[in-house]
C-alpha cells in the first residue's frame, strides 16, 4: 500500500511540474488584488506602491516582465485566461487591433472624460479604426534634432538652437549644412548616424505612411511619405553624409563619444541614451527642433484585459496612474516624457541640463510633442518598415542599386500585404 | 541483410497461429509489468507533452493562419507555397549552407588534427590540453556572441585595432555580408573544435596499436598509417560528428540573432533559416508560417544529412 502511495505521489508531482503548479491565489473578499504586467522603467515602482494608500480595498500585485515582453503577453492571449487586470503596451499596439475584442473598450469605462487632457495624436494612436478604445497614453518620444554645437561652430554653422533650425528647417536644407561641415572639419567627422534612422524619422513626422484606416497600402500614394523618406534618405548616403553605424549599437555609442558623428534626429528618451553612451562629450549637445517637422518615435500605453474581474477599478487606478501631476512626477524620476498637456507645462520642462551646456531640451521637446500630426500605423507596419530599412541598408552599405532596391522592396512588400 | 532475415524465420516458424494469442499476451504483460511500466512513464509523459505534442501540433500549425492571438483559419498549401516562392527564405538557406560549410570543414579539420596531437606519445600535460580545448564549449552561446561582436566590431573592434597597428584599412566587418558569415563560422570552430577533437580522440583510442606496429614492421611511413589505418577506422566517428555538425549547423540561431539582430543584419548576410524562422514567427506574428519553415528545415536536414552518409559511408565501401 504504502509503495503505491510514494508512486501517485511521484505521479501527483510529475503532473504538478507539468501543469506549472499555478497557485490558486485565495483572494480576501474585501480586498480586490489588481495584476499589472509592465517592464522596467515604463512606470515609477513609487507611483505602484502609492495605489494601495490612494485605494483602500485595492492591491496591486505589480510585476515586471523582463526578456521580450510582447511574446510573453501574446502568449498569455493565446492561452486564454490566467492573464494580468491592467497591462502595459508598447508602440506596437497597432499589431493588437485585430483582437481588440481581448480588452476593455476604455470609453465604456469612462476615457471620453479625460481625453482632452491628453495630447490628441497620443490619444489617438489607441482607438481602433472602428472607434474603440483599447489603450490609454502612458509617456509619448517626441523627436528633435541633437547637435553638437561646438562641432557646428568650427564648420562655420550657426549654433543656437533657433537659428539651427531656421537654417536646417527642410531635410534637403539640413543635408546641404552637413555637407558643408564634412568638408570644413576635413571628413573625419559625420553628419548622421545611419540610413534607416533618416528613413524613419522622415515617416514619423509624417500622417500617412504605409497604411489608411481601412488599412489599404497607400505607399504608391503621392500623399504617403514612403517615397519621398526613401529618396531623402537614398540622398543622404549618396552625399556621403552616413557614419553607417546601427542606432544605439555599441558602434553608435562609441561613435558619439569619439565626436565621429555631429548629429542625429532623435526622440527624447534618446537623451538618455547619448548621455550614457558619450560622457566625454558633456556640455558639447544641443537640440533643435528637427528639419522636416516634428515626429514622435516610441511611447506606451496600460490597457485593461477582458479577463480581469475588476475592469472599473481596474480604470480608475490607470486613470489616476496616468493623470498629469503623476505624469509630472514620472518625467522627473524616470524622464517619462508626459502624453498630458497639463503635465508639459510644468516647471519641470525648463530644468537646465548640463549635459546639453545648460539649454533647457524639454522646451523643445514640449514643442515637438505638440505639433506631432495624428497618424494610423496599421497593424502590418513593422512588417513593412522592416522590409524597406533591409532594403535600404543594402543600398548605404553594399552599394545596391537604389532603384532596383525600391522595385525589391515594393515588391516584397505586395507580396507581405497577400500574406 | 539476408541473414537476420533467414535468422527470424528459422526461429518463427508457425507465426501466424501464435499471433493473436501473442497479441493478449502483450496486454498481461504489461499488466503484469504495471509498475516498471509506471517507473519509466516520467520519460514518456514529459516527452508526449514537450516533444511529440509540439511536433504533431506544429505540423497541423503548418497548415493554418495563426497571428498567435485571434483565431486559426485553414490556409491550405499557402505557408509552403510562399516559403518556396520567398527570396528571404532561400537566401536563408543559402546562408546556412554558406556558414555551414565555412565552419564545419575547418573545424573538422582542425579537430582531427588537434585529436591526433592530444594522442601523440610526445604531448606533456595532455590532460590540461584536452579541457582546455573542451572548455569553450560550456560558456554561454549569448557571451561569446558579445564578445566576439567586440572583436568584430566595424570601426572600434579587437580586429581592426591589430589591423590598423599594421598600417592596414580597418573593415567594416559587420556591414559585409561574408564579414558577417566569417564572424559566425569562427564563433561556430571555436565553440565546437574541441568538442569534435575529445570524440575523436575517444576514436583515436579505440584503433588497436597492432595495426599501427604491423604497418611500421611492413615498413609504412608516419602518413602513410594515418591515411590507411586512421582515417578508415575513423570513419564511423567522422560520419557521426558530421552529422552532428549539419544538424547543429542548419540550426545556428543565437550567434547571429546576438551579433547582427533579428533581420541578420546588412542584407541579411547572417539571415539563417532559424533565425528566419525566429522572424517570421516571433517578430511578424507568422505562426502558421513559422511552423512551415519548421518543417521545411526538417525536410532539408533530412536530405543533407543523407547525402553525408552516402557520401562518407560510400567512400568506405569502395575502399575496402
Amino acid at each position: 500500500m504504502t509503495k503505491y502511495r510514494a508512486l501517485s505521489m511521484c505521479l501527483l508531482l510529475l503532473v504538478f511540474m507539468v501543469t506549472g503548479c499555478s497557485s490558486g491565489s485565495s483572494s480576501n473578499s474585501k480586498v480586490k488584488t489588481l495584476t499589472l504586467w509592465y517592464w522596467n522603467r515604463s512606470l515609477d515602482d513609487n507611483l505602484i506602491n502609492e495605489v494601495q494608500k490612494q485605494f483602500p480595498g485595492i492591491r496591486i500585485n505589480a510585476q515586471k516582465i523582463g526578456g521580450d515582453f510582447k511574446s510573453k503577453l501574446k502568449t498569455t492571449l493565446a492561452a486564454g485566461g490566467g492573464g494580468p487586470d491592467i497591462v502595459a503596451f508598447n508602440d506596437w499596439v497597432t499589431e493588437l487591433f485585430p483582437s481588440a475584442d481581448r480588452f476593455y473598450n476604455l470609453y465604456d469605462l469612462g476615457a471620453k472624460d479625460i481625453e482632452k487632457d491628453y495630447l490628441d495624436w497620443k490619444w489617438q494612436l489607441g482607438v481602433t479604426p472602428k472607434g474603440e478604445m483599447i489603450a490609454m497614453p502612458i509617456d509619448t518620444g517626441p523627436t528633435a534634432l541633437f547637435y553638437r554645437a561646438d562641432l557646428f561652430k568650427q564648420a562655420g554653422l550657426p549654433t543656437d538652437p533657433e537659428e539651427v533650425h531656421r537654417m536646417m528647417g527642410t531635410w534637403e536644407d539640413y543635408f546641404a549644412a552637413g555637407e558643408k561641415l564634412q568638408k570644413a572639419l576635413g571628413g573625419k567627422v559625420k553628419l548622421l548616424d545611419n540610413i534607416g534612422q533618416v528613413y524613419n524619422q522622415i515617416n514619423s513626422q509624417s500622417d500617412k505612411v504605409y497604411f489608411d484606416k481601412n488599412e489599404n497600402f497607400i505607399g504608391e500614394d503621392p500623399s504617403s511619405s514612403m517615397k519621398k523618406a526613401w529618396d531623402l534618405a537614398v540622398k543622404a548616403s549618396q552625399m556621403n553624409l552616413l557614419a553607417n553605424a546601427g542606432t544605439f549599437s555599441t558602434e553608435w555609442n562609441a561613435a558619439m563619444n569619439n565626436g565621429k558623428i555631429a548629429s542625429f534626429v532623435g526622440a527624447v528618451w534618446s537623451k538618455q541614451i547619448l548621455m550614457d553612451a558619450a560622457p566625454d562629450t558633456t556640455g558639447k549637445w544641443r537640440v533643435a527642433r528637427a528639419p522636416g517637422g516634428d515626429g514622435n518615435n516610441g511611447g506606451s500605453f496600460l490597457a485593461i484585459m477582458k479577463t480581469s474581474k475588476y475592469p472599473k477599478e481596474s480604470f480608475e487606478v490607470m486613470k489616476w496612474l496616468l493623470n498629469p501631476d503623476n505624469q509630472e512626477t514620472s518625467f522627473k524620476t524616470l524622464n517619462l516624457f508626459p502624453s498630458a498637456t497639463k503635465a508639459l507645462d510644468s516647471d519641470a520642462m525648463k530644468n537646465k541640463e548640463e549635459f546639453f551646456g545648460g539649454q533647457a531640451t524639454g522646451e523643445i521637446f514640449t514643442e515637438s510633442a505638440r505639433n506631432v500630426k495624428p497618424s494610423y500605423f496599421g497593424t502590418k507596419y513593422s512588417n513593412l518598415n522592416g522590409i524597406v530599412n533591409r532594403e535600404l541598408s543594402s543600398v548605404a552599405l553594399e552599394g545596391k542599386n537604389p532603384d532596383k532596391a525600391w522595385k525589391d522592396a515594393l515588391a516584397r512588400v505586395k507580396k507581405e500585404l497577400l500574406r | 541483410m539476408s541473414q537476420p532475415l533467414q535468422q527470424r524465420t528459422q526461429f518463427d516458424p508457425g507465426s501466424s497461429l501464435q499471433v493473436p494469442e501473442r497479441k493478449r499476451g502483450l496486454a498481461t504483460e504489461i499488466w503484469k509489468h504495471r509498475k516498471q511500466y509506471l517507473a519509466i512513464s516520467p520519460f514518456y509523459i514529459l516527452f508526449a507533452v514537450f516533444g511529440l505534442f509540439p511536433i504533431l501540433f506544429s505540423m497541423y500549425l503548418s497548415f493554418q493562419k495563426w497571428d498567435g492571438i485571434g483565431v486559426m483559419t485553414f490556409n491550405g498549401v499557402n505557408n509552403y507555397q510562399f516559403m518556396v516562392t520567398d527570396p528571404e527564405f532561400w537566401k536563408a538557406v543559402g546562408n546556412t549552407l554558406l556558414i555551414w560549410i565555412y565552419s564545419t570543414i575547418p573545424m573538422l579539420f582542425f579537430a582531427l588534427i588537434i585529436a591526433f596531437l592530444l594522442n601523440a606519445s610526445f604531448v606533456r600535460f595532455r590532460t590540461f590540453f584536452r579541457i582546455g580545448y573542451f572548455l569553450p564549449n560550456v560558456t554561454s552561446l549569448v557571451a561569446v556572441a558579445i564578445v566576439f561582436s567586440t572583436v568584430f566590431s566595424n570601426n572600434y573592434g579587437l580586429l581592426n585595432y591589430i589591423l590598423s597597428q599594421f598600417g592596414a584599412d580597418p573593415v567594416e566587418w559587420l556591414n559585409k555580408t561574408w564579414g558577417i558569415q566569417l564572424a559566425v563560422s569562427i564563433m561556430v570552430i571555436w565553440r565546437w573544435v574541441g568538442y569534435n577533437a575529445i570524440i575523436y580522440l575517444a576514436g583515436l583510442q579505440s584503433i588497436p596499436t597492432v595495426l599501427y606496429e604491423a604497418a611500421k614492421i611492413d615498413g609504412a611511413t608516419g602518413i602513410q598509417s594515418f591515411f590507411r589505418i586512421t582515417i578508415p577506422n575513423l570513419r564511423p566517428i567522422i560520419l557521426f560528428t558530421v552529422i552532428t555538425s549539419t544538424i547543429g549547423g542548419m540550426q545556428i540561431f543565437t550567434e547571429p540573432q546576438v551579433l547582427v539582430g533579428n533581420d541578420g543584419g546588412v542584407s541579411g548576410g547572417g539571415l539563417t533559416i532559424v533565425l528566419y524562422l525566429y522572424r517570421e514567427a516571433f517578430v511578424n506574428n507568422y505562426f502558421g508560417y513559422g511552423s512551415a519553415v519548421g518543417w521545411g528545415m526538417f525536410i532539408l536536414i533530412a536530405l543533407i544529412s543523407l547525402i553525408n552518409w552516402r557520401v562518407v559511408q560510400g567512400g568506405g565501401a569502395k575502399d575496402e
